[in-house]
C-alpha cells in the first residue's frame, strides 16, 4: 500500500477538516455519484452464501478496471 | 439503474430500519463519509446483524422502502445469505451479513459510531474490512481511509 507523498497528507488532513465544518446533508450532496457499472448493473438482485463466492464471481465476471479484483 | 443515493434515502433507510427494529451498520465508504469521510461512492453498504429475527425486520423495511423483493428472495433475506445485492428499489443497496476483516456483528455493534441517528462502523472497522478485502479498489482508497482514521481519532479523543 502506497503512502502519502510530499504535500498530500497535509492536503488531505485540509480536505477532512474542510469536511468536518460542512453539514452531514450538504456532504452526502456530493459523495454519491452514479455511473453505470458493466455486469454489475445489469440484474437488479444477486446474492451469494459467502463472500469468498462473491469475490470469486467478481473476479470472474467483471471486467479488471472495475477494481472488484485483486490483480490489476 | 437506479437514482444515485441521496441524504433523503439515507434518512428513510434509518427510519424504515428503526421502526422495524432492524439491527445494521452504515460500512465502506458510505460508513467513512457518514462519518466525515471526503470522498465517493457509488451505493449504500450495510453490515446487518444475521439472525432469523433480524432477517425477517430486513425484509418488512425494505418492503417499506419500496424494494420489490420475489418471495424467493425474501426467503435468502431472511435466511441471511453473506451477500445480498438489491438493485430492485429506488437505490442501490449491498446487504453484507458477514464483511471481511470483522469477527462478529456484536463486536462492531460494540463500537459502533452514532451519527445523526445512523448508526455506522467504527472507522477502525472500516479500514479492517478494505484491508481484508484487498480489491485493487480498496488499495486506492485505503490510505487516504487511514489518514482519516488517525484524523477522526484526534478529533474525538
Amino acid at each position: 500500500m502506497r503512502a502519502p507523498e510530499g504535500d498530500e497528507a497535509r492536503q488531505w488532513r485540509e480536505e477532512f477538516e474542510a469536511a468536518a465544518r460542512r453539514p452531514l446533508r450538504t456532504r452526502f450532496r456530493y459523495a454519491f455519484v452514479r455511473t453505470y457499472k458493466p455486469v454489475l448493473d445489469d440484474a437488479t438482485y444477486r446474492s451469494f452464501d459467502t463472500l469468498s463466492e462473491y469475490r470469486a464471481w467478481c473476479e470472474r465476471e467483471l471486467p479488471r478496471w472495475l477494481g472488484y479484483g485483486r490483480e490489476v | 439503474m437506479a437514482a444515485k443515493f441521496e441524504y433523503t434515502q439515507a434518512e428513510e433507510i434509518r427510519d424504515a430500519f428503526a421502526r422495524h427494529g432492524v439491527r445494521y451498520l452504515f460500512i465502506g465508504k458510505s460508513g467513512a463519509i457518514l462519518l466525515g469521510f471526503p470522498d465517493t461512492t457509488q451505493d449504500a453498504d450495510l453490515f446487518v446483524e444475521k439472525s432469523e429475527a433480524n432477517g425477517r425486520s430486513i425484509v418488512q423495511a425494505l418492503d417499506d422502502l419500496g424494494f420489490e423483493l420475489t418471495l424467493a428472495q425474501k426467503d435468502e433475506i431472511e435466511r441471511g445469505k453473506d451477500f445480498v445485492q438489491l438493485k430492485n428499489g429506488p437505490f442501490d443497496l449491498d446487504l453484507v451479513f458477514a464483511p471481511d476483516g470483522i469477527e462478529t456483528f456484536e463486536d462492531a455493534w460494540a463500537r459502533r459510531v452514532e451519527v445523526e441517528g445512523f448508526t455506522v462502523c467504527h472507522p477502525a472497522d472500516i479500514v479492517a474490512s478494505k484491508k481484508a478485502a484487498n480489491r485493487v479498489k480498496d488499495r486506492e482508497s485505503l490510505p487516504r481511509l487511514e489518514a482519516f482514521l488517525e484524523y477522526w481519532r484526534e478529533r474525538n479523543r
